[in-house]
């Protein structure tokens, strides 16, 4: 359904006339994306997380014929975005994160009416389109009111709306849900999931800030961090670069510094700290994956003549893996 | 919920009106604007009455030899002028438009050939002009202007070749637009040099003659030309020279201008800047 093979993208450092005549034509470049590679199958819901910058618009843009890449091949339902864009296009909704992209003056209905005959729409079907689409995010309300008058949430469903007016194969969705109410968030996400993705097997890529947006909605993830893709797979996968560590919560009815000192100096602990719970005290210890050293960490506790009530594995957190894999040192 | 499946279709004149409807309602949704701009044809009509007023009739007015006024001149050309500027100045302020909403790439992103959405940016504007075009001829008849020797298939032949002809140089300022992000000096450029050299307020064969040479060149000449025949009778065949010239100026800009704005749309996509402004 979507395959991107091997893409590079740069921008210039400097534009008009400076990168005309001081660089005659040739301005220096700098490259967003990097030796980027996907497969999206159909009727998947795909996510691009990534921190501010680091190239989800861009590759987005690159995706729905916004952009060309500098050189690696993209293709939608197989036709490819550089020479075949308009079967490309028509394959392809884009709600963009720019919810000023409509016309104030307009109402939202007006505003339909005229990017629904864009997409080929016509007539009757495109008016019985608009009313399920409108409906579909919740503003058939508002839909013959002026669209200047809509609030920032109800924007960004318009956009939605919008993509989905032509009911295409493949939808990308940057930030659908960004400044929209919790409410209507939810209502979108649930119409993306369970609607489009799940009911009529679309495919939907989301770029999106939200990690647990992405780890709850989608089929699989691509981090993206400084234009390359730095892990890719479903989200509960993802941890896979924090497996060389190991996180447990040892509960005990005492502990002092000594033994926190003892616990520190055993070989293959990367970390230990404590904190009072409910139960005592909470030793909480990162370990390397040698596998001895819980078990010399237990000794050590029993050693000290402290009462180990409880020892449980704490998985990572979707933002444990996220910072882990968005760090400068990530790979 | 899904509708039918929907194809790719041709583009057509639905889109050419989807486009049209768009800026009419745009257009109206300002009243108090679009309503001035008819109280102002009806001022424009009194100023050239009244500085025309000051003139000698005289040969250089008229076509063919014949005796005509300085308002009547000034009628047709202003009238002409009003096109060129929208010819001009309307794909690059909606390119602008486009740019500056953030409508722009979604336009982009649509199943729509790219000549089809510059072209039809200017389609309201060109219609608009043409009624007030008819509303400005209203006023100044009466004034005074006679057109009963109208040939009106002459006079429409050359006004939409005129429009044609001179379209390419707007095209071409929205491909400047698509690059430079700014609208304006080009646009005036154009429009200086054309109004100067193109006979708008003094018939051209009053300049010197390397002057003239310019003024022959620009395919508003030709129109004013043509327009000004019409208004006196001529026939296309008597007008045939200027005919052959703007049908040739419109074949060799038109293709041009839309092959000079594709390359500026791929440019901006190069440089991933097509939605900066």
């Amino acid at each position: 359904m979507l395959e991107v093979a091997s893409v590079y993208k740069s921008f210039p450092t400097v534009y008009g006339a400076e990168a005309l005549f001081r660089y005659r034509g040739r301005p220096p470049r700098r490259t967003v994306l990097s030796d980027i590679n996907l497969h999206v199958s159909k009727g998947e819901l795909f996510g691009l997380l990534g921190p501010n910058g680091a190239g989800k618009t861009t590759l987005l843009k690159l995706l729905a014929t916004l952009s060309v890449p500098d050189s690696g091949r993209i293709e939608i339902s197989g036709y490819d975005v550089v020479r075949q864009p308009r079967m490309a296009k028509s394959k392809i909704g884009l709600a963009t994160s720019e919810e000023r992209s409509f016309y104030f003056r307009l109402t939202g209905r007006e505003n339909l009416r005229f990017f629904g005959a864009l997409a080929g729409l016509t007539g009757r079907r495109l008016a019985t389109r608009i009313d399920e689409v409108v409906e579909l995010v919740d503003l058939g309300y508002a839909v013959d009111q002026r669209f200047g008058g809509y609030s920032s949430g109800m924007r960004q469903r318009m956009t939605v709306a919008r993509a989905l007016l032509a009911d295409p194969d493949v939808l990308f969705l940057d930030e659908p849900t960004r400044a929209v109410d919790p409410v209507h968030a939810e209502e979108l996400r649930r119409l993306i999931r369970k609607e489009l993705v799940d009911k009529h097997g679309k495919t939907v890529v989301l770029a999106t800030n939200l990690l647990e947006e992405a780890w709850s909605m989608c089929d699989r993830l691509a981090i993206v961090n400084h234009g390359r893709i730095v892990a890719i797979g479903p989200p509960q996968s993802l941890d896979v670069n924090l497996r060389s560590s190991s996180r447990y919560r040892l509960i005990v009815d005492h502990l002092d510094e000594a033994l926190l000192r003892r616990a520190r100096a055993i070989e293959g602990v990367i970390d230990a700290s404590a904190e009072a719970c409910e139960e005592g005290m909470a030793l909480t210890v990162e370990l390397g994956t040698d596998g001895r050293s819980l078990t010399d960490l237990m000794h050590a506790v029993a050693s000290n003549g402290t009462l180990l009530r409880d020892v449980t594995s704490i998985q990572p957190l979707p933002v444990d893996v996220f910072r882990a894999l968005t760090t400068p040192e990530a790979p | 919920m899904i509708a039918d499946r929907v194809g790719p279709q041709p583009d057509g004149i639905t889109k050419v009106v989807a486009f049209f409807m768009r800026d009419w309602r745009m257009s109206t949704s300002y009243s108090t604007a679009f309503w001035l701009s008819w109280v102002a044809v009806l001022v424009d009509v009194a100023v050239a009455y009244f500085i025309g007023s000051l003139v000698k009739p005289s040969a250089n007015f008229g076509y063919g030899g014949h005796i005509g006024t300085y308002f009547s001149y000034l009628v047709i050309n202003t009238t002409f002028l009003r096109f060129q500027s929208i010819a001009v100045q309307t794909f690059s302020l909606a390119i602008r438009d486009g740019q500056t909403m953030g409508t722009l790439e979604v336009l982009l992103s649509t199943p729509t050939n790219l000549a089809l959405i510059v072209l039809s940016s200017g389609a309201y504007a060109f219609v608009y002009q043409l009624l007030q075009t008819c509303a400005y001829v209203g006023f100044a008849m009466l004034f005074g202007l006679s057109v009963s020797g109208t040939n009106v298939i002459t006079l429409l032949v050359f006004l939409f070749l005129a429009i044609l002809a001179i379209s390419p140089i707007g095209v071409m300022a929205a491909a400047a637009t698509m690059v430079f992000k700014k609208t304006g000096p080009i646009e005036f450029l154009l429009t200086s040099v054309t109004t100067l050299f193109g006979g708008i307020y003094l018939p051209i064969r009053l300049l010197p003659a390397p002057l003239q040479v310019i003024g022959t060149l620009l395919p508003i000449t030709h129109a004013l030309n043509g327009i000004r025949a019409a208004l006196g009778g001529a026939t296309l065949v008597e007008m045939r020279v200027d005919l052959a010239w703007l049908l040739g100026m419109t074949a060799l800009l038109l293709p041009a201008s839309l092959f000079i704005f594709a390359y500026a749309v791929k440019r901006a996509k190069i440089d991933g800047t097509l939605g900066q402004y």
